[in-house]
């Protein structure tokens, strides 16, 4: 099972520079956890301290928004996962 | 009806088969509200007034700063330290004396913001806060305006167009916040954005296009890419889910 995860331009400096990372799970969840063993730094940029995601980042499976599943969403093979941040500046 | 000078001001768009003069007319009718007269604002209400809008708002309760100057380019060297919505009026009067400009120097809230958008037919976002944007949002599904989404950070920037009770609205698409921050920005993201905006309005008066309903455009400066996300109107939004409209 591989999930491309497309990273964030704000997110890059903690995946070596990678735009693009392969993860492997059968949900968003397990997904973003893989991406984290890969690359631990990107957690707390994500995840609360009691694991859920943070309320500015929403995930997009295949350019549609995961909510309200979020985490628990299922992904299967050659699907692409995005990290969006929320911004609001003008 | 138009004059003899708007027809001749106009002639490039109007031979747009497109817009044409009755698409010119809708334009010179219609009313649009603008929050914020900074990076996202200039842009928008320049090319807005250029196309000939019949009258524009715009509000800020700013005053100009030296650090604003990279981006908002409605305000010059000799502005700093003077009311945003003044010094954005002056200049738009200059652009194109046949629309109406008018400036509000308040701060939008609760308490004002239905009094302010009331006769307006569009609302356009280009705050510096989601709280605010949040509470133009809620005012624009309220009275059933369509409000016009556009946000900027460094190389990004994002675009979404709402109409009240047939798309996603921004509390279906942003369930969070962020704290109102000093953000990094380089002039042409909310020049990519606000002149994004400022097409959505365009295309909405006139009636033509595809608008970016349920779509959130983000664009990415840096890698040079737009990418279109899919988002959906949540039926149990604190907001809109209540709200149909046929």
């Amino acid at each position: 099972m591989s999930i491309e995860v497309s990273i964030h331009q704000a997110l890059r400096h903690l995946t070596n520079g990678q735009a693009m990372v392969k993860v492997n799970g059968n949900t968003v969840g397990q997904c973003l956890n893989d991406l984290v063993n890969q690359f631990p730094g990107i957690k707390p940029k994500v995840f609360d301290k009691k694991g859920k995601l943070l309320n500015y980042v929403d995930i997009y499976v295949n350019l549609e928004s995961s909510y309200p599943e979020e985490l628990a969403m299922s992904v299967k093979d050659g699907d692409r996962l995005h990290i969006t941040l929320i911004i609001a500046g003008g | 009806m138009l004059t003899i000078d708007e027809l001749e001001r106009y002639d490039r768009q109007i031979m747009i088969a497109n817009i044409g003069k009755e698409g010119q007319e809708k334009l010179k009718r219609a009313r649009v509200f603008i929050a914020g007269t900074g990076g996202l604002g200039s842009p928008l209400a320049i090319y807005l007034t250029a196309a000939g809008v019949g009258k524009i708002c715009v509000v800020d309760h700013d005053r100009v700063e030296l650090s604003n100057l990279n981006r908002q380019i409605l305000h010059w060297d000799e502005d700093v330290g003077k009311k945003k919505a003044a010094s954005a009026t002056e200049k738009l009067k200059k652009i194109n004396h046949e629309v109406k400009i008018e400036a509000i120097e308040e701060t939008i809230t609760d308490t004002n913001v239905f009094q302010l958008i009331a006769d307006f037919d569009v609302i356009v976002d280009a705050m510096d806060n989601l709280p605010t944007r949040y509470l133009l949002n809620k005012a624009a599904i309220e009275k059933n305006i369509p409000f016009f989404h556009g946000a900027v950070y460094g190389f990004e920037g994002r675009a979404m167009t709402i109409l009240p009770g047939k798309t996603a609205c921004l509390r279906c698409v942003y369930r969070g916040d962020i704290p109102k921050e000093k953000f990094p920005v380089i002039g042409v993201t909310p020049a990519v954005i606000g002149c994004i905006q400022a097409t959505e309005v365009i295309k909405y008066i006139v009636g033509i296009g595809e608008l970016l309903k349920n779509r959130l455009l983000i664009y990415d400066g840096l890698d040079m890419k737009f990418t279109e996300f899919k988002v959906k109107k949540d039926p149990q939004c604190e907001y809109c889910g209540h709200v149909r409209k046929g």
